[in-house]
């Protein structure tokens, strides 16, 4: 009984945390090309989540046309973002480009938050609330197609990176001047990264929308993603969907046994003990580059 | 203009290295002492007050994280747990029966041992992974607090703290309040501009620069990160705690979440990174911001005849403050303290524009 | 200034002035041409301006806080100081850096695949990499290592070859002996002559290995604290006195009073 349990425990908590790997992806993505760690990954999904329903609801569009709009736009969006706020710093402190995507993040929460309210509405997607039975596991509907989509998500990647635009992205990731000596627009590779990173956004925001609702709790997810993205190594989207696994079932069983001693509410403890062991114990990550000095 | 001076020009060492080498700036330092001593009769108690007194306080909090931000270069995303420390243990020891004077030093010196604790990740990792750690500490701590009746009485609680006294005399009174904010916020200045004087002073900006350097000319960088560390906690927990003794009245966990941690940031950044004067501006914009944004954007829609509902009012201070920063970062990276410094300079040998500085 | 180009020049510089941050100037008022299909070196000490010369041909002194101040550079009769470095690539200038600077995360394939010119469809790549791969089999060999991983001279054949992969019409390159065993600089110099020759591609060498240098170039360009001081075809470089003595360590048993002799007649130089 209890191994079945635990086992049940497990399997949810690493489908959650695929779900985690999904937003991570995106901050990975920004990390990979520009180096900068992008604070404003949670806003952006909330954003996402956000556009997505002004485009179903206010507009009127179906939800298969209301996602793909809310991806174009977030698209620019992201596209824009890079080219005002994020070019200007290029070469500054670390300190103020975090400062800069934390402003970001504050600047479009609170935005979004004055323009629809703060009262959380559901996503919509129709999925079945009523668990899947999978031999004497019940697993929730939800986390299972947000699990496959964010390893759909992380094929694309790994095909989109042997594409000749995708090889150009991990060029200038590699090295800056020996891209521009052979014509690679370092620019504008980094806001193609600032873009997709939004679109993917956008993706986690659906699939999160649908799990816990649209509301600002969708930029909380900050913390999680960012503990998956350094777990795994924060330049590594493979290492982003294992870290993201690994998260989710460590959360998830830790927390059911410390729960009961603590009365209630340790996953969020569990995730910033497993940001700082990361970081004390092995900065680079699971899969990160040992490079970490460049700061 | 007021300056007149024609370059600064120094005939010995002692005048070289005086704390304000100019005339001109020792006599507006005491027409601003002046100013701030008399402020209780010049300024309504309202004002005082609510204006006045926290721009003192937050100030105080910004000098205490400039000093582990911008001299040492050590990332800190977490000082409003430090403030945090302080605030309670500050809080208990008075409830607990301690003199209020005791329960500053408990407050500062419990608040400096954790502190202390943010600089061992600082002996690992830094740059962007200390950020990380610090604001991970960060959230552990909000959670520690939220966590645990038995520091702060439940999790929705606040504590109060017990009538202030300070030497004897029960200080309830604005004026009283303020005068003790700013003892604090001038002790606490003119520590940080003696630092910059001092051995440790310059050892802390060698390690800012480059630790590994500073190691090779025999600065133990571990050491000093570890003193910069804990002065910087020491004052943000003693800060901490006179936000409560003389604003707040009460503590409870969201007064030190990590929005606060980001807030002091953003007062540092916005004020520029290791400039003294900077702090004080940077804190005043910060905190005037949001309600000046509301006033503007409720009169602008009034005058368009929008009609906004109160929701929207509630975040637009937000969003200001957010805009703000993004801003700042966009069109002066190095903050309100470099703008002053740029007037400053070309004031300062007006009207000779040509005249070495 | 004996040497005569016989065919017009693909690049000139004229009275170009190279300043970083503001303050140092790198290089003062460069004036030099390399014929359209010719060999041309430049040759110079450490710190002399060779790499910034390069840098401000190819337009990378952005990346390091420096700028033309003034001069013009002329490619195919058009001016591109202000052009940014794409733009220049897309023209037909690259450069190949100094220190090799290979993307080292990718695979060899793919370091040249990133240089491709965008213009290129996929089948026009993949016969670009052949032809390149015919020049430099070892790297075809290794074509799915990791770049990182390749020996010294390997990822200076990568170098050489991802810039080739941009199909220039000038290539620069910077320093390509460095570091390198004398039978690899033979090797490489051998492919570069043989790529000027069969491709018609005009090359703009910088080295401060005169001697393998001035054997495969025609003509040359002594640079010295930011100024041309000498230019003469490579024959006569090589037989020059002065040249033989700093540069080619062709001098024997020199004593002490000869050497001060020499830096006064090096300073007469400049």
């Amino acid at each position: 009984m209890e191994a079945i349990f635990v086992l049940e425990l497990a399997v949810n908590g690493a489908l959650t945390g695929l779900l985690y790997s999904l937003v991570a992806i995106g901050l990975v993505l920004i990390y990979k090309s520009s180096s900068v760690p992008n604070l404003a990954q949670g806003a952006l999904t909330m954003m996402g989540a956000y556009l997505v329903l002004a485009f179903a609801q206010q507009a009127g569009a179906p939800l298969w046309l209301a996602i793909p709009l809310a991806m174009v736009t977030m698209f620019g969006a992201g596209l824009a973002i890079e080219r005002v706020a994020l070019r200007q710093l290029a070469g500054r402190p670390i300190v103020m480009i975090l400062m800069m995507t934390l402003g970001i993040e504050i600047f479009l929460r609170a935005t979004i938050m004055a323009i629809w309210g703060g009262a959380s509405r559901p996503m919509g997607l129709g999925v079945s609330y009523d668990p899947l039975f999978v031999g004497p596991l019940l697993i929730s509907r939800v986390h299972l197609i947000g699990a496959s989509v964010a390893v759909g998500v992380f094929v694309i990647f790994l095909f989109f990176f042997r594409t000749r635009l995708g090889i150009r992205l991990r060029a200038i990731s590699d090295d800056y001047t020996a891209s521009w000596s052979v014509g690679i627009p370092v620019e504008g590779g980094i806001a193609l990264s600032w873009a997709l990173a939004a679109v993917v956004a956008t993706v986690g925001g659906v699939l999160w929308g649908e799990v816990q609702g649209v509301d600002q709790a969708l930029s909380f997810l900050l913390l999680k993603a960012l503990t998956v993205a350094v777990l795994g190594g924060l330049d590594s989207i493979g290492g982003a969907l294992l870290a993201g696994i690994l998260l989710g079932v460590l959360e998830n069983v830790v927390s059911a046994y410390l729960d009961p001693l603590v009365g209630g509410g340790s996953r969020d403890l569990v995730v910033a003990a497993v940001l700082i062991l990361t970081v004390m114990i092995r900065p680079h990550g699971l899969f990160g580059r040992h490079d970490i000095e460049r700061v | 203009m007021f300056y007149r001076q024609a370059g600064i020009r120094h005939t010995d060492y002692g005048a070289d290295r005086e704390l304000f080498p100019i005339r001109a700036d020792r006599y507006m330092l005491a027409g601003l002492a002046v100013l701030a001593l008399a402020a209780p009769v010049l300024v309504s108690d309202l004002h005082l007050n609510s204006y006045i007194l926290p721009w003192l306080i937050w100030t105080t909090a910004a000098l205490g994280l400039n000093l582990v931000l911008g001299w040492a270069g050590q990332l800190h995303l977490g000082y409003a747990a430090v403030m945090a420390v302080g605030a309670y243990s500050g809080v208990h020891a008075a409830r607990f029966g301690v003199p209020w004077e005791g329960a500053i030093l408990i407050a500062g010196v419990s608040a400096a041992l954790i502190g202390s604790l943010f600089a061992v990740t600082a002996l690992r990792v830094k740059g962007l992974y200390l950020a990380l750690t610090t604001l991970a500490m960060q959230f552990v701590m909000d959670w520690v607090l939220t966590h645990s009746p038995g520091i702060t009485g439940g999790s929705h609680a606040s504590l109060q703290a017990p009538p202030f006294r300070l030497l004897g005399q029960r200080i309830d009174s604005d004026a009283g309040l303020y005068y003790v904010a700013l003892f604090w916020c001038v002790l606490v200045t003119v520590f940080l501009l003696n630092l910059r004087r001092t051995a440790l002073g310059r050892a802390l900006v060698a390690v800012r620069e480059k630790d590994y350097a500073a190691a090779i000319l025999g600065v133990n960088s571990f050491r000093y990160k570890l003193v910069a560390f804990a002065a910087s906690a020491f004052i943000g927990g003693i800060t901490g705690l006179l936000l409560v003794a003389c604003f707040y009245f009460s503590v409870s966990p969201e007064q030190y979440n990590v929005n606060v941690s980001i807030q002091v940031l953003a007062m540092v950044i916005i004020g520029g990174l290791g400039s003294i004067i900077g702090s004080y501006f940077g804190a005043a914009l910060i905190l005037l911001t949001p309600g000046i944004a509301n006033g503007l954007f409720a009169s602008a829609s009034d005058l368009l005849g929008l009609q906004l509902s109160p929701e929207t009012l509630a975040h637009v201070p937000n969003a200001a403050y957010g805009a703000l920063i993004v801003g700042f970062l966009i069109v002066e990276p190095l903050g309100l303290g470099k703008i002053y410094g740029n007037i400053r300079n070309y004031l300062l040998v007006w009207p000779f524009g040509y005249v070495k500085k | 200034m004996t040497a005569e180009t016989d065919a017009a020049p693909i690049l000139s510089l004229n009275n170009v002035e190279v300043i970083y941050d503001f303050v140092s100037m790198a290089v003062k008022g460069i004036s030099l041409s390399v014929p359209e299909g010719g060999m041309v070196a430049l040759l110079g000490s450490n710190g002399a301006g060779k790499s910034t010369t390069l840098k401000a041909i190819s337009g990378l002194l952005k990346a390091e806080r420096g700028r033309v101040s003034r001069g013009e550079i002329d490619f195919q009769g058009q001016q591109i100081v202000d052009m940014p470095p794409q733009a220049r690539v897309t023209m037909g200038i690259v450069q190949v850096l100094e220190g090799r600077r290979v993307f080292e995360h990718l695979t060899p394939d793919e370091n040249l695949e990133a240089a491709a010119a965008r213009s290129l469809t996929s089948g026009q790549i993949a016969a670009e990499k052949d032809r390149i791969y015919g020049y430099f089999p070892r790297l075809h060999e290794r074509r799915n290592a990791q770049a990182g991983y390749l020996s010294g001279g390997e990822q200076q054949m990568l170098a050489i070859g991802r810039a080739l992969m941009t199909q220039p019409k000038l290539l620069m390159l910077d320093e390509p002996s460095l570091g390198l065993a004398p039978f690899l600089v033979r090797e490489i110099f051998d492919i570069i002559q043989r790529i000027n020759r069969e491709q018609g591609l005009s090359v703009l060498l910088v080295e401060q290995n005169a001697l393998a240098a001035l054997e495969i170039v025609s003509h040359g360009y002594l640079i010295e604290n930011g100024r041309i001081v000498m230019h003469d075809t490579a024959d006569a470089l090589r037989a020059n006195s002065d040249i033989q003595e700093f540069y080619l360590g062709g001098s024997e048993g020199k004593n002490f009073r000869d050497i001060k002799h020499y830096s006064r007649r090096k300073r007469w130089l400049t």
